[in-house]
């Protein structure tokens, strides 16, 4: 039997098919903090002490350790024969024993809240972003979303600005971290499709320039904070 | 005239939440502000308040390599006029 963590600092938030989401608690604690790190490998210590601040290294340290459990739990491994590595543009992988396993995951955090999305096959993306208030969110809305997703934005008024805006934010970045990208793709050439928009949960979405991959694009947001799950279904 | 430097301290005093990093301090010319705890949303609000105080059209791929003050300014001081 894979190991677990003995004390676990998340826990199941919800599952879209077959794709998996756990939440993780980022709220400091000494002892959830002392007991990841023993999970950890050296290379993963390394770029934790790397981190300046305590709050950046908690959050790395936290979710690293969780998507261990979660990973050993999935691949019937124990810890010291899994290793992650990541792409050129920092999409994650994960290899037990050496051999890269058939599992796709990714983790997001923000503030006080990770999440972590697996799944059996295809590719998977997540993000989160807590609703907290956005300095330049005009610059924002300049920068990342289209005319008429801009139009939407600008339509709601107050606080309500805010949460479009991050809704369709992390609709994008879900879609981004999904295809491999990360930061690197501009999100604003393509637009979230209108359903969803208009607040359906889920919906389909084949991104400009490739038409063959359809994406399952879910926002799974919550009053507290927005978020998205992105995956294709190749294969399903 | 402020150097290169000194326009993107202020650009980050005035829009990035660097942990441990106060108003005005040096900026470490390594510090990836990722691994600094700025969020996603933060630093492409960054990304472009860069292009509009430099007058220059950074990528959004270009910008993801340039995530600290020594290679972003190393990049305007070659690119921008």
């Amino acid at each position: 039997m894979a190991p677990a963590l003995a004390t676990g600092w998340w826990g199941p938030f919800t599952q879209l098919d077959d794709v998996v989401v756990t939440h993780v608690d980022l709220v400091p604690n000494e002892t959830n903090e002392q007991e990841a790190w023993t999970w950890l490998d050296g290379e993963e210590r390394r770029r934790a002490c790397r981190f300046q601040h305590n709050g950046a290294k908690r959050r790395y340290v936290l979710c690293r350790a969780s998507l261990r459990s979660l990973l050993c739990g999935a691949l019937s491994c124990r810890n010291h024969q899994l290793a992650l590595g990541s792409s050129e543009h920092g999409k994650p992988f994960a290899a037990v024993d050496r051999l890269q396993a058939p599992i796709a995951f990714n983790v997001s955090h923000s503030g006080q809240h990770g999440l972590i999305a697996l799944a059996p096959r295809g590719r998977v993306g997540v993000d989160v972003e807590e609703r907290a208030a956005q300095r330049n969110l005009d610059v924002l809305i300049d920068a990342v979303l289209s005319p008429r997703e801009r139009a939407d934005v600008m339509a709601a008024s107050g606080r309500q600005k805010l949460d479009v805006f991050l809704d369709l934010w992390t609709l994008k970045e879900a879609l981004s971290k999904a295809h491999g990208l990360g930061l690197s793709l501009d999100v604003s050439s393509f637009e979230i499709p209108p359903d969803i928009r208009n607040g359906t949960r889920s919906g389909m979405f084949r991104m400009p320039g490739m038409p063959e991959v359809a994406w399952r694009l879910t926002n799974i947001g919550t009053d507290r904070f927005a978020a998205a799950v992105a995956h294709d279904e190749e294969g399903l | 005239m402020a150097s290169t430097e000194e326009r993107i301290r202020a650009l980050v005093d005035a829009n990035l939440n660097i942990e441990g990093r106060s108003e005005g301090q040096p900026l470490t010319p390594d510090l990836n502000i990722i691994d600094a705890g700025v969020s996603s949303t933060d630093v492409v609000a960054f990304w472009r308040l860069v292009c509009e105080e430099f007058g220059i059209d950074i990528s959004a791929e270009e910008f993801a390599e340039l995530l600290t003050p020594s290679d972003l300014i190393a990049y305007l001081d070659a690119h921008s006029g």
